[in-house]
């Protein structure tokens, strides 16, 4: 059993650690001039930290995410609505895994 | 497309205003509904760990960062492994850097107070839908700000079911929900797609990131996948 003392500073110390995480990445940026070329650079990775995300959780997951993602991709690309994307990918899931498939 | 964002990014100058915040807070709510099971499921397998729950709420409270919570529950033992914790905790969130760095131009041009409280509070979830808000020509940054509000606030009170009440509801995954954020951040990227010149980016972002789940520690194939994304784009294009 960890003792409560010792709990809260851990927690404090991770906090510390997250909080440098999400502030650091602007900091970083205030000290470099922001050309259109570093401007291009933080687009392309903005998209790929997500797709860095998307498409090793989708490989690895059940073929009816994989189900839900192309249905989500399908649906972004004619409605140009993420949220209305997700609602459907989500569903087609659910569905899937009520069918039992 | 093209044009149209880079109009609205001219016209607009970036702001932080209370009605921005508001919208922000109402905007992420359809996404945010859907990390209470995984509030929940940390709630639990704290519980699950003997952890009680006024430090797994604190834990949900004061680092708000999903996956690395979960990535602790397997480290926590006495004596708690300090230095351990802090590297694994780095390695998971360190995605957060990036995040950051891309928002820069936009928020770098908003006062320093509320860029941190823009900041504070980023998670992916509502990094995603500024990208997507952006695009539609969003230069508010208080809805970056409202929605890390909104979505800290249900992923704490996801948090409180699971530690206090989670022996009761069972495996709360057989709802469905796990497809949810997948399948959002899925549509996200879809609507940045801006022409076949961004073809050779993303593949190589998505098979650098697959690549390293299998090469580098957890965690660290997303910085890899997304720097490797950045790199070829601006290669390419820059």
């Amino acid at each position: 059993m960890v003792d409560t003392v010792a709990a809260v500073a851990a927690v404090l110390l991770l906090t510390g650690v997250t909080i440098a995480t999400r502030v650091g990445g602007v900091w970083i940026m205030s000290y470099v001039d922001i050309t259109p070329r570093i401007e291009a650079f933080l687009k392309y990775m903005a998209v790929s930290v997500l797709i860095s995300i998307v498409v090793p959780t989708t490989i690895a997951a059940a073929p009816r995410i994989w189900m839900a993602v192309a249905a989500a991709g399908i649906v972004a690309a004619v409605t140009r609505n993420a949220l209305v994307a997700m609602l459907v990918g989500a569903a087609l899931a659910a569905v899937v895994k009520n069918l039992g498939v | 497309m093209v044009e149209q964002t880079d109009v609205a990014e001219r016209t607009g100058r970036p702001c932080f205003t209370a009605k921005g915040v508001w919208r922000g807070c109402v905007e992420i709510a359809p996404i945010a509904v859907v990390i209470i099971p995984f509030g929940i499921a940390f709630g639990v397998a704290a519980s699950a760990k003997g952890i009680s729950p006024e430090i797994s709420l604190f834990m949900s409270i004061a680092i708000y960062a999903g996956a690395s919570q979960f990535a602790v529950l397997d480290l926590w033992h006495a004596p708690l492994p300090l230095a351990t914790l802090a590297l694994t905790v780095l390695a998971v969130n360190a995605r957060h850097i990036l995040l950051g760095a891309a928002l820069a131009p936009w928020l770098l041009q908003i006062p320093v107070m509320r860029r941190l409280a823009a900041l504070l509070w980023l998670s992916d979830a509502n990094f995603a839908q500024a990208m997507s808000a952006r695009q539609r020509g969003e230069i508010d940054a208080g809805t970056l700000f409202g929605s890390g509000i909104t979505m800290w606030l249900i992923w704490i009170a996801g948090t409180a079911v699971g530690a206090l009440a989670g022996s009761f509801l069972g495996d709360v995954s057989r709802f469905g929900f796990d497809a949810v954020m997948v399948a959002y951040f899925a549509a996200v990227i879809i609507g940045q797609w801006k022409g076949s010149k961004d073809l050779f980016p993303w593949l190589t972002a998505a098979v650098v990131a697959v690549i390293g789940t299998h090469i580098l520690p957890p965690g660290w194939h997303i910085i890899a996948g997304a720097l490797a994304g950045g790199l070829v784009g601006t290669w390419r294009h820059g």
